[in-house]
């Protein structure tokens, strides 16, 4: 068994797993859990598809930490916005977050 | 002039002011009597002294109305104003008690009125139209209980039949103004047929209106009225206008005319004598008697003496009004006039009786009294004229029959039938309350004129430049006819004098029903006829006017049917519109609010994915991303 | 043979605590969870001798799960999951979702997998670095220069959404 598809079945398999927990939960930050382990799983395809068909190449790695700086601002800008909902709302549940309804 | 006038206008006056002021309308009567009677004997003394004239109007050019006065003229209505006046006195004590008197005296005074403007008139108009007037007011007051049916009957039958022999006067004065060129009556005439015709026309009218044979059943029946009507009218002057037309026409005549006239007034003396030998009633007694007086006078008119005619009609005015006022009173005792009522009234009323008396023996011919002196100059005249084979025998028998028929009425109003003195009477004569009194005044005034008459004969004569003709043959068969009627009369029943004659003479010689057949039922006759026919024409008018309200009210009810078949038409077009309205609410706009909806619902389903909530745009966003990368897997690699 | 047992079980680790993640009451377990998944993962990336790629992602992972653990605690109801809370929502939905594109993904890198020809030998880690290093300040020069950017903006953006307004 090749490695390389290994690992593209764990990072699909981890992109299906982040998918449920974003679209399933709740809260905020459960659902930014979720799109960490999406951007996790594509990471992890990125890696593999460097390591495996063009290690000479370190733009693979550069795309690597591209996602990886995606990751942190992701995080970043989210709890902001978390933080600014809660001090409306009191809460950051995604439930009661209705006022855009149209 | 002025008096002249008054003569005519102060009656005339007099009756319309009692229209206006109907209770003093016997004053006034009486007044209008009295002024006319003054004013005539003014005219008269002036005429005295030889003056006559004329006071005409001109009506037309060439054509006047005018009143002629001449000593004849004058002295006539001095006559007929006297004789009113007294009669008039004695009508306020007779109409004591009746409840019409306005109506009485004011008709009264209007014939007044008429007689005078007849007696004045100058020209033939003028006597046309107070002739006319005369005989309404006779018709109103023979009439005048009209409440009685012989008194209406009466009435008709006097005016019906005078104004039918009208006809003779209206034509014969058309010819006289055709051919003397003017109706004045002093136009000489030129002679000839047409003159003669004329003058037998005028006949026929004057015959008619002084009741001569064969017209004499009217005044009979005219007795119905009131006493003071028969009085004055029917004695003294209504009947005289027919020989004043006589008279007047005199000159007009032709000597063969003038012999119709005599045989007319001859034959008439002698058959109403008769007649009145025979009446049951005292009141038409004496009307047969008037027709007998006037045939003698027609008499001596036609024997050629107009002086004669004249002084016997006012004798004859005097007389028979006074034997009429007595026959009053005896009415008033007894309240009737038939003889078996009134046997023995004489005795019961002595005052009544003699003037009565006196009256009668003058109209007899028994001298000094009036009537002695007129009769004598009827019969001198006869006895002179061309005719007098056949005037005189006819004369003298008209004055035998006159005596014979005062004495029948003297005995019986004295004894009754029989030779046997009669009962005393229970009443106490003439009345002796106001009424009475008046009576008597007229009475005696009349009855003291019927005596003295005789004594104007010769001032009469110088004053109309007449003579009267005389002579002793007239004055001894005067009074042998006198003598003889007189006893016969007082002696015997008027059966034994008349024999076979009787119950001819008691109908008045009336020919198969005479002109109340000929003429006055027939004129009624046509009258009625007349009526009906008018009548229908009513009911056809009437006729028309339902079936024109029938065919209204059909094409009112087509009507009201086309107006509920316009309504239902609207009502239809109002259904349509309706329906229209319907289906463009219903379909149209529902179709298009049910696009509006639609598109609303749409909207609001779209809102439905605006949930606002973050997971479902999650969702959405997986949801498509799969999609398209579906589709792009399938377009790239399949 | 080593490496593919490495990453099977580093993978199977990795898969494990993401699934951990989600279906644990504790919030503190959740971001725990999170934290070694993330570790798993940084563990795979130097079995697949990317060495500074896997140490870096360690090191990150370890600062941000941190930050989220506080976070959690912050702004959750029952951090330590003692009230348990149905705190899911459109659950079949996200199940299914997932399933779905795991099957996606998993058949086509089935489906267009192809076993490379020779296997490539991986550089040296401090050939790796220095090929890197390049690689960022000569070719890459404007995405790093990019990235630097969007980092500052980011924080200058959430520190002012985050700011506390005053009114």
């Amino acid at each position: 068994m090749s490695v390389l598809l290994t690992g593209q079945l764990v990072a699909a398999v981890l992109f299906g797993v982040g998918l449920y927990g974003a679209l399933s939960q709740t809260n905020l930050v459960m659902i930014m859990m979720g799109v960490e382990l999406m951007l996790g799983a594509a990471m992890l395809n990125v890696v593999f598809f460097w390591r495996y068909l063009h290690p000479e190449m370190y733009s693979g790695q550069m795309f690597m930490l591209v996602l990886m700086t995606v990751m942190a601002v992701e995080m970043a800008v989210g709890f902001g916005v978390a933080t600014a909902r809660f001090r409306a709302k009191g809460s950051v549940e995604m439930e009661e977050a209705g006022e855009l309804r149209g | 002039m002025t008096a002249t006038l008054v003569v005519f206008l102060a009656p005339l006056a007099a009756a319309v002011l009692s229209v206006l002021f109907g209770r003093v309308a016997a004053w006034l009567a009486a007044s209008g009597a009295l002024a006319s009677g003054v004013a005539a004997a003014a005219i008269l003394a002036r005429t005295a002294s030889g003056e006559s004239w004329e006071a005409s109007v001109e009506w037309l050019p060439g054509l006047s109305v005018s009143l002629s006065v001449t000593t004849l003229t004058a002295l006539l209505g001095v006559t007929v104003a006297t004789v009113a006046f007294f009669v008039l006195v004695y009508a306020v004590g007779y109409m004591a008690g009746e409840t019409e008197r306005t109506r009485f005296f004011a008709s009264m005074s209007l014939f007044l009125a008429a007689m005078q403007a007849l007696v004045l008139s100058g020209d033939w108009l003028s006597f046309l139209v107070a002739w006319e007037v005369m005989a309404l007011a006779s018709y109103l007051l023979i009439g005048h209980w009209h409440e009685r049916g012989d008194a209406r009957d009466a009435a008709s039958r006097a005016f019906v039949t005078t104004r039918t022999a009208d006809i003779g006067l209206y034509i014969a004065v058309f010819l006289l103004a055709s051919t003397t060129g003017t109706t004045s009556m002093a136009a000489a005439a030129p002679g000839g047929p047409a003159t003669a015709l004329a003058g037998l026309l005028l006949l026929v009218a004057a015959a008619t209106k002084a009741a001569q044979v064969p017209f004499q059943g009217w005044l009979a029946a005219a007795m119905a009225g009131p006493t003071p009507v028969s009085a004055l009218l029917h004695s003294a002057t209504l009947v005289a206008a027919g020989v004043l037309l006589m008279v007047r026409a005199f000159p007009l005549l032709p000597p063969g005319v003038l012999l119709v006239v005599g045989l007319v007034g001859g034959i008439t003396t002698v058959v109403a004598g008769l007649t009145a030998v025979a009446q049951p009633d005292l009141k038409r007694l004496l009307a047969a008697s008037t027709s007998s007086q006037l045939g003698l006078m027609l008499l001596a008119l036609g024997a050629g003496s107009v002086a004669a005619a004249v002084f016997h009609l006012i004798a004859h005015a005097a007389m028979k009004s006074t034997l009429f006022l007595a026959t009053g009173v005896f009415q008033r005792d007894r309240g009737s006039t038939a003889f078996r009522d009134l046997l023995g009234a004489g005795r019961d009323s002595r005052p009544a009786y003699l003037a009565f008396a006196v009256a009668g023996l003058a109209l007899a011919g028994v001298p000094p009294l009036s009537g002695f002196w007129s009769k004598d100059a009827v019969l001198a005249a006869a006895l002179a004229s061309a005719d007098a084979w056949i005037l005189v025998p006819l004369g003298f028998a008209g004055s035998l029959l006159t005596g014979t028929y005062v004495a029948r009425a003297l005995r019986l109003l004295w004894r009754g039938e029989t030779v046997v003195p009669g009962p005393r009477g229970g009443q106490a004569g003439i009345r002796s309350d106001a009424g009475g009194v008046w009576m008597r005044a007229g009475l005696l005034a009349l009855g003291a004129g019927a005596a003295a008459v005789g004594l104007l004969a010769r001032p009469l004569e110088e004053l109309t430049a007449m003579t009267l003709p005389g002579g002793w043959g007239a004055v001894a068969m005067g009074l042998a006819a006198a003598a003889l009627g007189l006893m016969g009369g007082w002696l015997l029943p008027a059966r034994r004098l008349l024999g076979g004659l009787l119950p001819w003479a008691e109908r008045g010689f009336v020919v198969g029903g005479g002109l109340a057949a000929f003429i006055v039922r027939p004129v009624q006759r046509l009258a009625m006829a007349i009526g009906g026919f008018d009548r229908s024409l009513h009911s056809l008018v009437g006729g028309a006017a339902r079936f024109a309200l029938a065919l209204a009210a059909r094409v009112s009810a087509v009507d009201v049917r086309l107006h509920r078949g316009v309504e239902g038409a609207a009502d239809g077009a109002l259904s349509v519109a309706r329906l229209v309205q319907a289906s463009d609410r219903d379909g149209i706009d529902a179709l298009i609010a049910a696009l509006a909806r639609g598109t609303r619902e749409l909207g609001r389903a779209g809102r439905r994915l605006q949930s606002g909530l973050v997971h479902r745009y999650l969702a959405l966003t997986v949801a498509g991303f799969a999609a398209l990368a579906l589709i792009v897997t399938l377009v790239v690699f399949v | 043979m080593i490496q593919f047992l490495f990453v099977l079980l580093f993978g199977v680790a990795a898969i494990w605590f993401g699934v951990k993640v989600f279906t644990t009451a504790s919030m503190m377990r959740s971001a725990l969870a999170l934290l070694f998944s993330m570790a798993a993962l940084g563990a795979l990336f130097m079995a697949a001798e990317a060495e500074f790629l896997g140490v870096l992602q360690l090191m990150m992972m370890a600062t941000e799960m941190s930050i989220m653990a506080l976070f959690m605690i912050m702004y959750m109801m029952s951090p330590g999951g003692l009230t348990p809370m149905e705190m899911t929502h459109q659950k079949r939905f996200s199940l299914v979702a997932g399933v779905v594109t795991a099957l996606l993904i998993v058949s086509v890198a089935v489906s267009q997998f192809r076993e490379p020809s020779a296997v490539a030998v991986a550089p040296a880690p401090d050939a790796q670095l220095r090929g890197l290093g390049g690689e960022l300040l000569e070719r890459s020069m404007l995405v790093f220069q990019a990235a630097g950017v969007t980092i500052l903006v980011a924080m200058i953006a959430t520190t002012a959404v985050a700011m506390r307004r005053h009114e």
